[in-house]
């Protein structure tokens, strides 16, 4: 039994700004108030907002590993020596996978979900996870260059079809113990392996002859079908080319009436000048936004510094490192994906760098309805997360904005309209776009609020004109109604939950659902056989099952 | 050979429906080898002459001209010919994977011959998709290069003296660290020192305090001060099980054994630790 008395509270699912509110915690979750006595922390003149939710991130599993064996250069600088509950740790950009749970816990996050994971490798990603404390965590589940999706789709039959990527998509949920359909650069890595060209809506893309249209009209039905707890998580064609408004537009339009959550929207909103160079589409982007509440989308904020890119996205991570010449790690995930990671560095004076900080804020600023976007920085790709406190601080205070608008490239100005936008926003907004809006987004309805029955799952944070300051170090962090953080320090340390999202309940699905051609198909092509595929449950120890519909 | 037949030659594909007969097969190596004589072309190398075959061969792929070279001039004991086909080879294929061993590590110029290969691949990739898989020596390998990175940050070579993890590798491996006779004790897990380490470093940790985790008799089990048998991995004991191109498997325990696996040796090392020390510390 834990009492917080006298805070502000900030519980916008519930109605709730800023007024002066106790609660109470018991068996993990908040709970009606009762005379009951227990430990009580008196939050007089504090602020109260639930535990952050983190929509994107990439923090575990092959990919981020491999990140970390690249770039020793990432570590060396950073590092965390083992104290009495904390284990040592180090990495800036990709941090290991204990610090990670520290770090996000330390910023009052207590959800965070690995973005892109190839069910093939999702064992993997669920050992690091069991690694990461601290925080609850789930996975997404990548299928838009599955080859037995696309497979999948040149059955003619409508009927039939849907059926079959019902199991499919079912199948690949289950088996990697995922939380979300994630789609990245729809047919377009698939279409790198065959050394072929960046693929549009309407390329037919070897093998088989389908599209990134066919692919993301058929997952978007299929979630809703599934009624998955979360939106089709998607990552468009065409990331970061000048001119990919087009295709950004074009994929909105396409889908338009679905349930679909656009991530890192900012790589993906970008016009093109009549020199081919790098303008604001933000707000073209923005006005389809504010005219269609199905979608919802995250923001992914450039962070000037040090980075490490990493994305299932190939093809795209091949000409990052062409363009940059900055070190490559490429790698090819048999039927289902591929992956790559180039490091680099986001430098205000670089005209590019700058206009891209820009319309990330852009998109910030101009979706009106805060429900609809989140905070990201795609970790580690546009910026480490432990720069939110700094982007919440550029979002609040328009001076300090403009501030820093005066140091970046002189023509910045020419190709965004950042400085023009006086919006500022409050507190109640902060708490919406960091906790409330993206457990909204997830279907989480036990996390992003303080209502009776939802996770005790709570930062206490210390007024402070810079917002940076006080959004960077919580004077409190309370996790399952237990004191995790407390004046920056973490003063316990335990395994957080593994949500999962299994349309068919919990009965294994390993075996089952795959049609036999399909499973004829996975005998015949993937390395390793059909009952070794699925993740084992003894790599989910604390597995929570959201449910769908 | 059942890398051969599960993998990389025999292997049918949903691209590769004939399975060999659709894949060209090379093999450079120092002397013929079962492999090799699968192969369709083999080039019987000199020893010693890695990064001057993999540069030559960077060079033919960048199209740069080089002076000297006639077509029966040698480069690692191989007509140039022969490498301006192979060459010619590689960029016009589909798909293309370099698998190399211990041994290109091993020679005159150490990592620097695996920098260049990497280079040279990533220099194919401009024409065609190219992949390198480095072929570990030792079962799971890779399963502790994977744990390590993710707890420390570092695949090997870890020095946790100052309370955090640093990485120097050719300081803080195994060989020089007992070389300059830094370490105080050893525990020794999932590998025969006798019989993989330098006979200096060999003689050296037999200086020291030695507790060895092993399943079976060999020759560090002579001299070892304390050997703990455990269950042999992926037979007495399940777990987790990192292939060579980062896939994860789980191996299940298939036999009872009568002594500990090595997480429970461990565990149970860690919690005697832990109770001597109490007091210290408590979380």
């Amino acid at each position: 039994m834990l009492k917080i008395i006298n805070g502000q509270v900030y519980d916008p699912k519930n109605g709730i700004n800023g007024v002066s509110k106790d609660l109470y915690i018991d068996g993990g979750r908040f709970v009606q108030p009762v005379q009951e006595a227990g430990e009580t922390i008196d939050a007089g003149g504090c602020i109260i907002m639930p535990g952050g939710v983190d929509i994107h991130s990439h923090i575990a599993g092959a990919k981020v590993n491999s990140a970390r064996i690249m770039c020793p250069e990432d570590h060396y600088d950073h590092f965390r020596a083992a104290a009495d509950c904390t284990r040592s740790g180090v990495g800036h950009t990709i941090p290991t996978t204990f610090l990670t749970g520290y770090e996000y816990a330390g910023l009052g996050y207590t959800t965070v979900f690995e973005a892109a994971v190839p069910p093939l490798e999702a064992r993997h990603a669920h050992e690091e996870l069991e690694d990461t404390p601290l925080v609850d965590t789930g996975i997404y589940t990548l299928m838009g260059n599955n080859t037995m999706i696309m497979k999948a789709l040149q059955e003619k039959d409508a009927a039939k079809r849907r059926e079959t990527l019902r199991s499919l998509v079912s199948w690949l949920l289950a088996s990697s113990k995922g939380y979300a359909i994630k789609v990245v650069n729809p047919g377009g890595v698939e279409s790198w392996k065959w050394s072929a060209g960046t693929v549009d809506l309407d390329t037919p893309v070897q093998p088989f002859g389908i599209s990134s249209r066919q692919i993301l009209t058929a997952l978007a039905e299929t979630n809703e079908d599934l009624k998955l707890p979360h939106a089709l998580h998607l990552h468009t064609n065409h990331l970061g080319d000048p001119g990919n408004v087009r295709t950004t537009l074009e994929t909105m339009k396409t889908l338009t009436g679905h349930r679909v959550h656009f991530t890192h929207l900012q790589f993906h909103s970008y016009g093109i000048t009549p020199k081919g160079g790098l303008k604001s589409a933000a707000p073209e982007i923005a006005e389809f936004m504010n005219a269609h509440p199905e979608f919802t989308c995250d923001a992914g904020q450039i962070v000037f510094g040090p980075v490490t890119t990493m994305t299932a996205d190939s093809p795209m991570q091949f000409h990052l490192h062409e363009t940059t010449g900055n070190k490559w790690g490429s790698f090819d995930v048999e039927m289902e994906t591929g992956s790559g990671i180039v490091p680099l560095r986001y430098r205000p004076s670089v005209l590019f760098n700058a206009s891209q900080w820009c319309i990330g804020l852009e998109l910030l600023l101009l979706i009106k309805n805060p429900w609809q976007i989140v905070l990201t920085t795609d970790h580690p790709n546009a910026g480490p997360f432990t720069a939110y406190p700094q982007i919440i601080r550029l979002l609040m205070d328009a001076d300090y904005r403009n501030s820093v608008i005066e140091t970046l490239h002189p023509k910045v100005g020419h190709y965004t309209h950042l400085k023009d936008l006086k919006r500022e926003y409050t507190l109640e907004e902060i708490a919406i776009i960091t906790r409330s809006g993206p457990a909204k987004a997830l279907g989480l309805s036990n996390k992003g609020h303080l209502g009776p029955g939802a996770d005790g799952d709570l930062v206490i944070y210390q007024p402070h004109k810079d917002k940076e300051k006080m959004f960077a170090s919580p004077v409190y962090v309370i996790k399952d109604g237990r004191i995790i953080v407390r004046d920056g320090i973490a003063r316990q340390s335990f395994g957080g939950k593994r949500l999962v999202a299994l349309p068919y309940g919990l009965k294994d699905l390993a075996d089952g659902s795959l049609s036999q051609e399909l499973a004829q198909d996975f005998a015949d092509y993937y390395s390793i056989s059909l009952r070794n595929f699925a993740v084992q449950y003894d790599y989910l120890p604390r597995m929570e099952v959201i449910s769908c519909g | 050979m059942r890398h051969l037949k599960r993998y990389s030659a025999l292997a049918k594909g949903l691209y590769t429906p004939e399975g060999r007969k659709d894949r060209k097969v090379v093999v450079i190596d120092v002397r013929p080898s079962p492999t090799s004589k699968n192969a369709d072309i083999f080039l019987q190398v000199t020893p010693g002459a890695d990064f001057e075959i993999v540069h030559v061969l960077r060079l033919l792929i960048a199209g740069k001209r080089l002076e000297g070279l006639e077509e029966e001039s040698l480069v690692g004991g191989v007509a140039f010919r022969q490498w301006q086909e192979l060459a010619e080879l590689m960029k016009a294929c589909r798909y293309g994977v370099v698998m190399f061993g211990i041994g290109l590590t091993q020679s005159r110029g150490k990592d620097l011959n695996a920098e260049e290969l990497n280079s040279l691949i990533i220099e194919l990739n401009a024409f065609t998709r190219f992949y390198a898989v480095a072929m570990r020596g030792h079962g799971n390998v890779n399963g502790s290069n994977q744990v390590l990175a993710w707890q420390t940050g570092y695949p090997l070579a870890v020095n946790f003296q100052r309370g955090y993890p640093r990485f120097n590798p050719g300081e803080f491996s195994v060989v020089d660290m007992l070389r300059r006779k830094e370490a105080d004790a050893a525990l020794i897990i999932a590998t025969d020192p006798s019989a993989h380490l330098p006979q200096s470093a060999v003689n050296y940790l037999k200086s020291i305090p030695t507790i060895y985790l092993e399943p079976h008799e060999n020759a560090t089990t002579t001299w070892a001060n304390v050997v703990i048998p455990v269950a042999p991995a992926g037979i007495g004991a399940g777990g987790t099980f990192y292939r060579m191109d980062n896939i994860p498997l789980q191996l299940k325990k298939l036999v009872d054994f009568a002594v500990p696996s090595d997480l429970e040796a461990l565990q149970g090392i860690k919690e005697e630790v832990l109770r001597l020390k109490r007091g210290e510390a408590a979380c």
